[in-house]
């Protein structure tokens, strides 16, 4: 991975330094000596957008962990070298978690087994959210007149690159601050636990490293001496708390309504990176519009990120039913899917509620989730949200410098793989 | 009680409607008709700061649950009718738990209840925050020059008013969750009276709970747009989770250092109310030096006050030792009489050591205690920080405004009151 990485990277830098006229032999024969199973061809057309290539080709990407992926931009004919939104911002990402892990373990020795979260938790969401804000934060960045700030264009990037990084590194604070204290445990629960002692502790040392996070994330935004950005993620952790307790304070009628499903869904996963989003605009001193514009993003992201997620947890890797890990189906949790499948088959409520008193029924749930067109219209639906989030970068001010337009590429591209990941 | 605090209103009203000179037999009938055991003597001195009174008489006070309290003022001449620090403020302070009642109400029912639990009526607490912070707000008012602010000084003085009080808001909010994930850390049964909100709804919705307070409070932040509030109160935050951890990770070493248990004191006890007096100094505009003044005086006041409360964890209402509730040293949680004691007898560490193990051990402890100074080394310190408050409130520049002067007598006041309280 590190070395496709590396790759990715040299073909940036030695892009960079050419001219994006014409599509050159020499870097698609390096590509082509390091990664397998490619077509290529090429076409020596300039636009003022650069150079245009059609490739299809393998790439490895380190977040989704190292399985191929096909890229298809059928409607676009624009293809980068540095297509792989997640090697663009690779560097800055160790930095960033890095960070995160040492500062727990260091301040509260004892946490170290709470700080495995960093390791452990959703391999797929691990990152995804710092890697949205490090893209925004150069989709965003303008060229602040010099006689504003007094200084060198280049000085006022680095420091509000900083501070840009500080809303992803905020972000991530809050993020894991928030899966800790979603798995305390109630204490009908921990008496059923394995051990009472460790439930016990695990419990204490959960509250108190998710207070940790938190309270360093206050830290860190007072820093930003920016009250605007403040109150956005304040909003965020407002609506997580909200949203997981609508999780667990559900009536049945509400299990039932994808209104509340998709309400719960923005709290729960859209809220916090559609704000983080949001904030990273605002800081960077842009338009009410522009931060709108990033705020949708986020948000429709989020949203398509998770309606994905449940299909996944029924399809998996295939595109057959039943091959997934069916977690969400198991546990009585109703998502996307089967919210759409209900709309055709009422019966199919009494199947999910017996769920748990006999997972016999889960089978026959798969059932009528197979007959419907639930799936199907969950991936609608998570693709108009793509879509949108695509669009919104789209409708972003139009600017000249590549690093913005090659991170607002990649921002679009990320629309796409929520989409077509199979993982 | 509520009559008591009627009598002091009245008295209050009376006064501000008379000469200050002077001292009126009708009003010390009044009084005397009312509260028995007072000898009473006046002397027609008028003196700049009013008429000066010696009197002892018996005080009903709400806030430290109806028992008698004698006042002297042996250093001082100027006993004032509105004594009585927690009447001055009584109504603002209604005002305020209606204030807060409002701002954590929660969309979802589960966790509006969660989260207004200990803001409902009977259980908002002493209030001890709130009141020095109305208090503060008073003592530190400024006549703002019409010039700069272009409305009139009224108008001005209550929209700064609604900010100040907004301190005393987020302060309340910040000081609940962290009494809510306190409770789980440390599985508290009750709280002020009532079942603990972690046996009442559960682990889960304390943590959930908590963490909203604290976004509301954080919002309630960015919303009064002062980078350097949010600054002091995300520090605050900070310190609270710092102490917190300070307290369950602590070595062998640590829980028997005078420094450490000081410096933990601080964090937790202390940080909040310093950081949020220096708050409203702040918002009020006032100049560094009185920033620091009023943190100073929120400091050495928090300080005194857990002195005195670790004395009277072992003393209780009477002089003596061992009738307190000795909660402290029956969990093994060590403090400052019983770090002083072992200064004068190390062999003390062992047998707090053993205290969980054997019980028999706290009445050994309490023998040793007794035998040494610790008790009364405590109280010298409890002493000298509540000098230093008080000094630290004569220290504010000169007024004419009655209202501040009499709200920095009461002030003065509560550091006597944090000393001579035996509850």
């Amino acid at each position: 991975m590190i070395f496709t990485r590396a790759v990715s990277r040299v073909s940036s830098k030695f892009l960079r330094n050419r001219s994006f006229y014409g599509c050159s032999q020499s870097i698609a024969s390096h590509r082509l000596s390091i990664l397998p199973d490619q077509g290529h061809s090429c076409s020596d057309v300039s636009t003022h957008k650069g150079y245009v290539c059609r490739t299809t080709y393998s790439l490895k990407s380190p977040v989704f962990g190292g399985f191929t992926h096909q890229l298809y931009h059928q409607s676009s004919s624009l293809v980068e070298e540095e297509l792989d939104p997640f090697s663009l911002v690779a560097d800055e990402l160790s930095l960033l978690s890095n960070k995160l892990r040492e500062m727990v373990v260091a301040e509260v020795p004892k946490l170290a087994s709470a700080a495995e979260y960093f390791f452990k938790r959703g391999v797929q969401g691990k990152q995804f959210r710092s890697t949205v804000l490090l893209l925004m934060a150069t989709a965003l960045n303008v060229r602040v007149p010099e006689v504003l700030v007094g200084e060198s264009a280049d000085i006022v990037t680095s420091e509000l690159r900083v501070r840009q990084r500080g809303i992803a590194e905020i972000t991530e604070m809050i993020h894991v601050a928030s899966l800790l204290h979603d798995d305390v445990l109630d204490d009908a629960d921990t008496r059923r636990g394995v051990g009472s002692l460790n439930v016990v502790m695990g419990n204490k040392m959960s509250v108190l490293a998710g207070d940790f996070l938190l309270s360093r994330a206050c830290g860190a935004l007072a820093a930003l001496k920016n009250t605007e950005v403040v109150a956005l993620l304040a909003t965020a952790v407002e609506h997580l708390v909200t949203g997981e307790t609508m999780e667990i304070t559900s009536t049945t009628e509400q299990r039932y309504s994808m209104e509340y499903y998709m309400q719960k869904t923005y709290y729960k996963t859209a809220s916090l990176i559609s704000n983080s989003c949001k904030a990273v605009a605002v800081l960077t001193g842009q338009t009410a519009e522009v931060a709108v514009l990033a705020f949708e993003y986020g948000k429709n992201l989020g949203l398509a990120f998770q309606l994905v997620d449940d299909i996944l947890d029924f399809t998996g890797t295939s595109a057959s039913l039943g091959k997934g890990s069916l977690s969400d189906i198991r546990h009585g949790v109703i998502t996307a899917p089967i919210l759409f499948a209900m709309e055709e088959f009422p019966q199919l409520r009494e199947v999910v509620d017996r769920v748990e008193k006999d997972p016999t029924n889960v089978d026959i749930a798969l059932e009528y989730l197979g007959k419907s067109k639930g799936i199907q219209r969950a991936r609608e639906l998570a693709m108009e949200h793509a879509n949108l989030a695509a669009a919104a970068i789209g409708s972003l001010p139009e600017t000249d410098n590549e690093d913005v337009k090659r991170s607002r590429r990649a921002l679009i591209d990320l629309t796409h793989r929520v989409i077509t990941r199979n993982k």
